[in-house]
């Protein structure tokens, strides 16, 4: 009787131990900028995480974050339900005209639970020009739990993250960080542009 | 030290560490409404009680309200699914207050924000035997700060309705009908 419960505690503490060491390693590992996932508190320089998402509007079509190597890439979280986001499209629709040739490539991930024709009726109603993904909750978590919408994460010609924007910034600080994607490429246009838009800041976002 | 002796706080150590590895393991996103816990509500059969649902929504922060001004915004709602002998009926949520925000100056939305209470009729089925019931219930809701928004989010809203012994004598011949013939 002893011994059997002798090795049923043995059993209780290697499962125990097995668990706690698990969940640590892997606690290390959603930390740690490495293995797909992006650190919470140390993202830049880190290698923005692979993902394949769904286009919407587009059946049987996905996309590649790595497809877009040689890019600078924004790649923004958002959903229907997110005011402060529709607040950001417009600046996104013009960013994506004005420095699209340049090498920017705005991409939308849309973390609403919803149907796929209420996300593509607002994206149309919002006028964006830059494809939206169906994002994931793996794609989130990747990204460092991406809770507050909206977040977006400036990626560099080479794939690495320089920044990160967590709630409803300034156009201006947008501009910044994309001229910071883009490797200062085209810095006097950038220039010229960003005086318009701290002008347009100081309209929009007054209160903030 | 008998045998026996270290098996006792083994299987504790074990426990606790098995408990803190489950703990550990959940990414849990904070809260930024709770639900005060809803008093035993006591109701006879055939006959309605109101009940009282308090939202408390965290300082800072904002839910839209059950009638949102933009159809996109999801609104906060109490879902229920009372056993048979109960209904949950006539839900009156209060008024949003219109407030504009920072992120979007020039349009108004329909919030709640710090207390709210939420009212509703509990119905006992004239055939409800008495004794206590359990009503099991979902809050849904959307939190925003003045510059981001956070996921919809549900929340349990579980109470105990007490269906007391109705001692009133019935009345003979047609007993639903309250009206002398």
């Amino acid at each position: 009787m002893n011994r059997t419960i002798g090795f049923v505690g043995l059993v209780v503490v290697v499962v125990a131990g097995l668990l706690f060491v698990g969940k640590s390693a892997s606690k290390r590992g959603a930390m740690a900028s490495t293995g797909g996932h992006l650190s919470v508190g140390n993202y830049k320089g880190s290698v923005a995480p692979d993902f394949e998402l769904k286009v919407l509007g587009q059946p049987d079509k996905s996309m590649k974050l790595s497809e877009l190597r040689g890019k600078g890439v924004l790649v923004n979280f958002w959903a229907t339900w997110c005011e402060p986001c529709k607040l950001e499209m417009p600046w996104f629709v013009e960013l994506q005209k004005q420095y699209g040739p340049q090498g920017l490539q705005i991409v939308g991930v849309a973390m609403d639970d919803t149907d796929e024709k209420t996300i593509g009726e607002f994206a149309k109603k919002m006028g964006v020009n830059y494809p939206i993904l169906m994002g994931t909750e793996k794609v989130a978590d990747q990204y460092g739990g991406v809770d507050g919408l909206p977040t977006s994460f400036f990626v560099d010609r080479s794939g690495k993250v320089v920044d990160r924007a967590m709630g409803l910034v300034s156009e201006s600080v947008i501009v910044d960080n994309i001229k910071k994607a883009l490797g200062g490429e085209g810095t006097a246009s950038l220039d010229k542009d960003k005086d318009k838009n701290k002008a347009k800041d100081k309209s929009n976002m007054a209160s903030l | 030290m008998t045998k026996k002796a270290w098996i006792f706080p083994v299987l504790c150590l074990a426990l606790s560490l098995a408990s803190f590895a489950q703990s550990s393991s959940s990414v849990s996103t904070p809260s930024r409404v709770s639900v005060e816990p809803v008093s035993t509500v006591v109701v006879k059969p055939g006959q309605n009680s109101e009940v009282e649902f308090t939202l408390h929504v965290q300082q800072g922060f904002h839910i839209n309200s059950n009638q949102p001004t933009i159809p996109e915004l999801k609104p906060t709602e109490l879902h229920f699914s009372p056993p048979s002998e109960l209904i949950i009926a006539r839900l009156q949520y209060p008024a949003g207050s219109l407030l504009s925000f920072p992120f979007d100056p020039d349009s108004k939305l329909s919030v709640y924000s710090g207390d709210v209470t939420v009212k509703a009729k509990v119905i006992a089925q004239s055939s409800a035997t008495p004794g206590p019931y359990t009503v099991h219930g979902e809050l849904m809701y959307q939190a925003c700060d003045n510059n981001s928004c956070y996921p919809p989010k549900k929340l349990p809203v579980d109470f105990t309705v007490k269906v007391a012994k109705d001692v009133r004598p019935r009345a003979h011949g047609n007993a639903q009908s309250p009206h002398i013939h």
